[in-house]
């Protein structure tokens, strides 16, 4: 498990960033070739996904949380087409119907982790040495503590929901965030064109909304890309845990930490919505790189 | 002798196959059966067949010492407690005044033998001579006494106050072996009771102790000492030597043959049940249904079926849509239990269609186990006739324009195992065709004991279950709920006066037919009140690995018992 702040690219690395920054954009410039095969293959995923979230009725007509006693157990078949759970429900469908719940959890947790990254991050690169400092330090602490380890104690007190876990995960992987929104301020405030801003006498804020922000801000798009597969993840593991939400839902995690009790007797139960969670992470990372190549270094 | 007891148990056709207990080793019943006389048919009939995972032939010398590695699934806040998980633990160091045997025969432990008065009031119990706790001060009526005051007086184990709060008045060293206990009004079960691990007997010097001192590491006088406790991993104990005092139901007396136990906590049922396959675990605890096949094919299985209240749905019967009893017995005819239970535990683990009280527990009324079979239609016309007559688009039915919803918190992986939630997102399913809108709350532990749903604002039903050796639970589960003595276990929040006297009537009768009778009354009114509606029978199983011998689930609840167990080669 990495925290997002692992998933850090060198553009956000210290004193060499801003040459980096250049380099890459220059890169980037150059190879306006056509997308990969990589590329083509994760915006099927997700496109496949998407229509699964916003009409899973599309793709999968029955209703997820029917159960048929009587059809419990079943091994994937022409009739289930990755067969069916311990309540007879169909895995298809149930997988289908999960997308939207477990995007809504990594979207709301991404969300949420960079509203609270770029509130710290920009106040601390912008907020003066001792506001750096403190905003530094309470990072500090916040990433020894491992994200999990804050999950688990949310959830024990709040109860397990999908809100419990967007603000576990949220909160939990904004320091890495925080860290690479301050180093980016830190970076975009020495270039040439905020100083110009600065020099021509405009007002602080209007540095900060105009240049500063949009300038920081927008090689983290592509990292919440990536934030948002890592979300989904650990949803999902403190689903498979137990923490997640409440059942029947066919939440990812949720279906998971259902089959596991089959891990040895039904395969599919394990297999295909562990399949579904690396599918979706997969492409989201590889889409997150693809943005990342695009989007760095295009100041505005 | 406590007289219900020699009705022993009664096999119950839907036990066929699942027998309450089943034990390993013949020549143990062998044993005991030489003392059983004309026991002996009726306590083989519910043994059923002996299940023994040692082929002839196998290695069979006993082998001394060697640490038992014993994967277990909960791993409660403290070792010893009111809460079976606790009663587990402190089963393991802690010796009680009497035990129970398989056939339900209360039988001696440190108490050799016992009188009660005529009035039924006053109980003498002899005690065990030369027994000392394992902080070396010696065991006597004064000790036993200082307990009773430890439990009920300075609130010292919760269950024993349920149990016993209505009931005890006083106690008293007569001589050093001779402890007086009076009480307040006849307690038939008394000795059922006295048998559970709740009533261990801890050292005085000990409960002089803090109160964390004593969560870490009861101490009594029993075949096995707490040497450490690393929470979030395993209890480790130590074998004392000096035990010579075990109950008459043991198979041998003398200290225990292993040097000591690894208790460990392993909460994934998949994980815990492979660790027995890789041979890292020698006993594991609650063996996944799924695997259940797997596991008597291999290793040595034992199941016991507990007595008490089985996992029932307590609805409330206060608030909410359940407070009227048309709905109550609608939502119990409108779901297909049966078949909900059998599919999700693979019919491993038996339907309990009794609501108060468990198909192994004496005085167990089976007719009202028969109330509520399935039947929509049934379920349907008592909706219409409670005025929940129209039905919305989604199928749910309202009444004035309120829809009829309902919530089941549960706690999911510490009340509620993984086959358990299966069993009530059958119910839910099956529950939206009478038109019950139902959700599912998992609750975590802390909630659950943090006292977050225990009013009747927080749920419209609540899964619990409450194990004991006898029907004299209905006092704890089903005494009024009221506000100068809440009682919170009545998870319905039922309260009936006629049926409380009942119950106290019962508990106070000691002729076993009339007791029965008595018993059968109360749980039919909850059953004719729906106030709680049977799933499954709360389910102890372990399975044993092919190198360890004798370990058995007592019978009281299930606790496993490691006193006895060796490796062989």
């Amino acid at each position: 498990m990495t925290t997002p702040g692992s998933t850090t690219t060198p553009s956000t690395a210290g004193p060499a960033g801003p040459a980096t920054l250049t380099d890459r954009a220059r890169a980037g410039f150059a190879s306006a070739r056509p997308p990969r095969l990589a590329t083509l293959l994760s915006l099927a995923v997700l496109g496949f996904v998407a229509v699964a979230a916003l009409a899973p009725g599309l793709l999968a007509p029955g209703d997820p949380t029917a159960i048929r006693l009587d059809q419990a157990l079943q091994s994937p078949s022409a009739t289930h087409l990755l067969g069916t759970d311990q309540s007879g429900r169909d895995l298809y469908t149930r997988v289908v119907h999960g997308a939207r719940e477990s995007l809504t959890i990594g979207l709301g947790a991404t969300a949420l982790a960079m509203a609270l990254a770029v509130t710290l991050g920009v106040a601390s690169g912008l907020g003066g040495r001792v506001t750096d400092r403190v905003i530094g330090g309470a990072l500090e602490v916040a990433f020894a503590f491992p994200v999990m380890l804050l999950a688990l104690l949310l959830v024990a007190v709040r109860g397990p929901s999908s809100a419990t876990l967007v603000i576990a995960v949220g909160i939990g992987s904004a320091p890495g965030y925080a860290r690479m929104v301050r180093g980016q301020v830190l970076a975009v405030r020495r270039e040439p064109y905020v100083e110009a801003a600065a020099a021509l006498g405009h007002p602080r804020h209007r540095v900060v909304l105009q240049h500063v922000l949009p300038n920081a801000v927008r090689p983290l798009l592509a990292i919440a890309t990536l934030g948002v597969g890592q979300s989904i993840v650990w949803a999902s593991g403190l689903a498979f845990l137990g923490m997640g939400v409440a059942p029947p839902s066919p939440e990812w995690g949720a279906l998971l930490e259902a089959g596991r009790m089959y891990v040895t007797t039904a395969w599919w139960l394990e297999v295909v919505p562990g399949l579904a969670i690396v599918a979706v992470a997969v492409a989201l990372t590889t889409l997150g790189r693809t943005l990342q190549q695009r989007l760095e270094g295009a100041p505005s | 002798m406590y007289p219900t007891l020699s009705t022993t148990l009664r096999p119950d056709p839907a036990l066929t196959g699942h027998e309450r207990r089943v034990r390993p080793d013949p020549s143990r019943r062998a044993r005991r059966a030489t003392g059983l006389g004309l026991l002996l048919p009726v306590a083989l009939a519910a043994c059923g067949t002996t299940a023994t995972g040692a082929d002839p032939g196998e290695a069979t010398t006993r082998v001394d010492g060697g640490t038992i590695v014993y994967a277990h699934d909960q791993e409660p806040p403290c070792l010893y407690g009111g809460w079976v998980q606790q009663a587990y633990l402190s089963r393991q160091v802690l010796d009680s005044l009497v035990s129970q045997a398989e056939d339900g025969e209360i039988v001696p432990w440190l108490a050799t033998a016992w009188t009660v008065s005529e009035d039924q009031l006053t109980w003498t119990f002899t005690l065990a001579e030369g027994v000392t706790f394992t902080d070396g001060t010696a065991l006597d009526a004064a000790a036993v006494s200082r307990n009773l005051e430890y439990w009920l007086e300075e609130g010292g184990n919760s269950t024993v106050a349920a149990y016993l709060a209505r009931y005890y008045a006083d106690s008293r060293a007569i001589d050093p072996v001779t402890l007086e206990i009076t009480l307040t009004e006849p307690y038939a079960p008394l000795l059922p009771a006295l048998s559970q691990a709740y009533f261990g007997i801890q050292s005085p010097a000990s409960l002089e102790r803090p109160d964390e001192e004593i969560c870490e590491a009861p101490i009594g006088s029993g075949p096995f000492v707490v040497e450490g406790w690393d929470r979030g991993d395993a209890v480790h104990f130590t074998r004392n030597p000096d035990y010579d005092w075990a109950p008459e139901n043991a198979l041998h007396q003398g200290p225990a043959y292993v040097d000591g136990i690894e208790w460990r906590f392993v909460h994934d049922p998949v994980a815990r049940f492979g660790a027995l396959g890789t041979g890292e675990a020698h006993v594991v605890y609650d063996v996944p249904t799924p695997q259940w096949e797997v596991a008597e094919a291999r290793f040595d299985v034992q199941q016991y079926i507990t007595p008490g209240r089985p996992v029932a749905l307590g609805l409330n019967t206060v608030e909410g849509p359940f407070a009227d009893r048309l709905v109550r017995q609608a939502f119990a005819f409108g779901t297909d239990r049966e078949a909900a239970v059998t599919s999700a535990f693979h019919g491993v683990i038996p339907y309990e269609g009794n609501g108060s009280i468990s198909q192994s527990t004496p005085g167990y009324n089976a007719e009202a186990a028969d109330d509520y079979p399935y039947d929509l239609d049934r379920a349907v016309a008592l909706l219409e006739e409670a005025g929940w007559t129209e039905v919305d688009a989604e199928g749910v039915r309202t009444r004035e324009g309120e829809r009829l919803e309902v919530s089941i918190v549960y706690g999911a992986g510490s009340i509620i195992t993984a086959e358990g939630t299966t069993v009530l997102q059958n119910i839910q399913d099956q529950a939206k065709a009478a038109g019950f809108a139902v959700t599912l709350v998992p609750a975590t532990r802390e909630e659950l004991f943090s006292g977050k749903y225990s009013g009747p604002e927080t749920y419209d039903a609540k899964p619990g279950y409450w194990t004991s050796p006898t029907a004299g639970v209905l006092h704890i589960t089903f005494r009024q709920h009221l506000e100068d003595s809440p009682n919170f276990s009545n998870s319905s929040f039922y309260n009936d006066p006629e049926l409380e006297e009942i119950i106290v009537e019962a508990n106070s009768t000691l002729d076993p037919t009339e007791q029965d009778r008595l018993y059968g009354q109360a749980q039919q009114i909850i059953s004719d009140q729906a106030a709680s509606i049977g799933l499954y029978t709360q389910t102890t199983s372990i399975a044993v690995g092919p190198e360890l011998r004798d370990v058995w689930l007592e019978d009281s609840q299930g606790e496993p018992v490691f006193h006895d167990a060796h490796f062989v080669e």
